[in-house]
């Protein structure tokens, strides 16, 4: 087991040492710097050149981009990771901002698709064939191939547009109208109010992908022929689908809780991006069009991280729920 | 006895009995004929004119700006036709798209004889004569999606296209040497898989000085590649050491010419149902590259484009009803081909069906 951590740990360094590398020099490979990027817009805050070329020496923009990856992976290795240049804040400080409601969305829908997911895939495999059965799988099989930014501007005209004024309507974007003196209870309802919709349109895809997947693999176990002996020795249907099949399909639905990780933290860019939502996908967008290369970095190493972690873990459950696999 | 039916032909039989998979395989074909006809169907250039004694096909110029013939330049036809083609020679004459309707410029008032303006602003409501309403700027949205329709299936075939190629040829090399050299492309395989997608788009399509469709696709197929070559890798592993491998060896087969004749034939079926699915993520990921405005530049239209002109006005919902289930029915269609595939070629969903 310990030299099984030590490898994959070592490993993972490795990748993420490569992907770091690959991104910094993308990132400093694009037109433009954090400081003209900034100040395009505005063309009363236009700095002259010699300030500019100040800034560029204060930030290291002036080195070559592996001097500047070097500077930025030594500053890592001490836990340090940067000052935001567009925003004039530590890095940490941002992601702690945005971690938050990110963790408000995706928590919620993450929760809300394994309480509906699982017992509407034990469902259909114990209706398997009746009509009931066949027009909940077509309904999930087109919701899974419903495009969310599709269905994130349907919504927003459904219940921001056509249903405005009455009690229905819901907020079209941001996170809060309130001012944060407001009683916490309010701000706590309108915030309420306001996620409604993010928090549907993250559900939905993962909701119909999951309970197909665990359909399918119920389909796979229910074909054993331990089942038939279970059904032989004269237990229930119900008995027969908890007790002896479902948790049979508990192994690939480690693989799938393990993988979602990332998710959960890194927040969907495009959902964010619809909504206004001041969540980490936006941070991230934000950041590479401002060319904020030490939050872009930062992200990165968070993200790339958490996808190395959701394959460890899905690797380790996987172990856990199977006593026939090891690690070793 | 006869020969027995072929693997590829049972598995036509199966797919065909999928009333479904067919209707989605029908929808494919359809969009490929409007993609293919898309300047027969809506544009304001004439499919076929005569013009001083000659027979001409202005509407070529929609697939590219050269193939428009010269003469109308010269004639200075400045892209308006009806009215030209009338004063500058009587004689003439001309077959005209189905809907006359451009898609990168809004109709003028009279362009076509007794033919109002497209309607600008937030005033473009679906009617007789704009089936799908206009844009803020008065283009016609129909017009704009059929032309759209050869991004939308160039974006699919093209970037899965890369991304089968490049995951076949990582996981068969991979799997077929095994040792050293699957641990290194193993490796590359998890890396590129831990790379943000969307910054590597956004990136390169900032590094780029004129970053066009194509280059989407390239990226779109670059990134995609990982789920086809585990899998393929897989399918290496389990077949490299059967009969017929060690027979073609004995026979004196070279490593490429057993991967690529003997095993690859065998395990393609298992491949091309990721590759369907991935046609479909494809698509999705461009739509929504477009739709938050990293789309290819105009004039390439792409259905996305057009979701994203609705961002700033949503009660032009024609703007994102049309376009959306143009987009969600295209990727429904190749998930349904997908999933048909996969239950027609995977030998143990068929016992199941018995």
């Amino acid at each position: 087991m310990a030299t099984f951590l030590l490898r994959r740990l070592l490993l993972g360094i490795l990748t993420l040492l490569v992907i770091t590398c690959f991104v910094y020099g993308l990132a400093r490979a694009m037109p433009g710097t954090p400081l003209t990027a900034q100040m395009g817009e505005d063309p009363s805050r236009k700095l002259n050149p010699e300030d500019q070329e100040r800034l560029r020496r204060i930030y290291g923009l002036d080195k070559p981009w592996y001097a500047g990856y070097a500077q930025w992976l030594g500053n890592v290795t001490r836990g340090d990771l940067g000052r935001s240049i567009t925003r004039k804040q530590p890095v940490t400080t941002l992601i702690a901002e945005r971690i938050g409601p990110t963790f408000l969305i995706s928590g919620t829908a993450l929760l809300l698709i394994w309480l509906v997911a699982i017992p509407l895939g034990l469902y259909a495999s114990a209706r398997s064939g009746t009509a009931d059965e066949r027009a909940t799988s077509l309904l999930l099989y087109v919701l899974y191939s419903f495009p969310t930014f599709v269905a994130a501007l349907f919504l927003q005209i459904v219940f921001s547009v056509w249903l405005r004024g009455t009690a229905w309507e819901l907020p079209l974007f941001g996170m809060t109208d309130l001012p944060p003196t407001a009683p916490w209870l309010a701000r706590a309802a309108d915030v309420a109010r306001h996620a409604i919709l993010p928090v549907v349109c993250q559900t939905y895809v993962s909701l119909a992908y999951d309970s197909r997947f665990i359909r399918a693999n119920m389909a796979e176990v229910l074909r054993q022929d331990y089942i038939r002996t279970a059904r032989a020795k004269g237990a229930g249907p119900w008995r027969v689908l908890f007790h002896h099949a479902f948790r049979n399909t508990l192994i690939p639905l480690a693989t799938l809780i393990g993988l979602s990780l990332p998710g959960l933290i890194g927040g969907s860019v495009i959902i964010e991006q619809i909504f206004t939502w001041p969540g980490m996908g936006r941070l991230f967008f934000e950041s590479i069009r401002e060319r904020d290369y030490p939050t872009i970095m930062g992200l990165t190493l968070m993200f790339s991280v958490l996808t190395l972690l959701g394959q460890l873990l899905a690797d380790l459950l996987y172990c856990l729920v199977d006593p026939r696999v090891s690690v070793e | 006895m006869a020969n027995s039916r072929g693997f590829w032909a049972e598995a036509w039989r199966r797919y065909r009995r999928r009333p479904l998979a067919m209707a989605a395989l029908a929808f494919v074909g359809l969009l490929l004929l409007v993609a293919a006809l898309a300047p027969a169907i809506a544009g304001t250039k004439p499919v076929l004119c005569r013009y001083k004694g000659r027979l001409y096909a202005p509407c070529l110029g929609y697939f590219n700006r050269q193939w428009e013939p010269a003469v109308f330049t010269k004639d200075r036809f400045r892209g308006t036709y009806p009215q030209n083609l009338k004063d500058k020679d009587p004689e003439s004459w001309a077959i005209w798209p189905l809907v006359f309707q451009d898609p990168f410029r809004a109709v003028r008032e009279n362009e076509w004889p007794g033919r109002p303006e497209n309607p600008a602003k937030d005033e473009g409501r679906p009617s007789r004569t704009n089936l799908f309403g206009t844009d803020q700027a008065g283009v016609d949205v129909f017009a704009k999606m059929v032309h759209g329709t050869t991004v939308a299936l160039l974006v699919g075939f093209v970037s899965m296209g890369i991304a089968g190629t490049i995951g076949i040829l990582v996981g068969a090399i991979g799997g077929y040497f095994g040792g050293w050299v699957d641990s290194l492309t193993s490796r590359v395989t998890e890396i590129v898989m831990c790379i943000p997608t969307l910054v590597l788009i956004l990136a390169i399509i900032a590094i780029l000085e004129k970053p066009t469709i194509w280059h989407t696709m390239a990226i779109i197929g670059a990134t995609g590649w990982t789920g086809i070559a585990r899998l393929t890798r897989g399918e290496f592993l389990r077949l490299k050491n059967a009969e017929f491998v060690m027979a073609a060896r004995a026979a004196g087969a070279g490593p490429l010419r057993i991967m690529l004749r003997h095993i690859l034939p065998n395990g393609l079926a298992p491949i091309l149902v990721p590759i369907t699915f991935g046609i479909a993520s494809a698509i999705l990921v461009e739509s929504s590259l477009s739709f938050l405005g990293f789309g290819p530049p105009p004039p390439s239209a792409s259905w996305g484009s057009v979701l994203n002109d609705a961002r700033s006005n949503l009660s032009m919902w024609w703007l994102v009803f049309f376009p959306g289930v143009a987009i969600f029915l295209t990727v429904l269609a190749y998930n349904l081909i997908g999933e048909g595939l996969q239950e027609a070629t995977d030998p143990r969903l068929r016992e199941a069906r018995k």
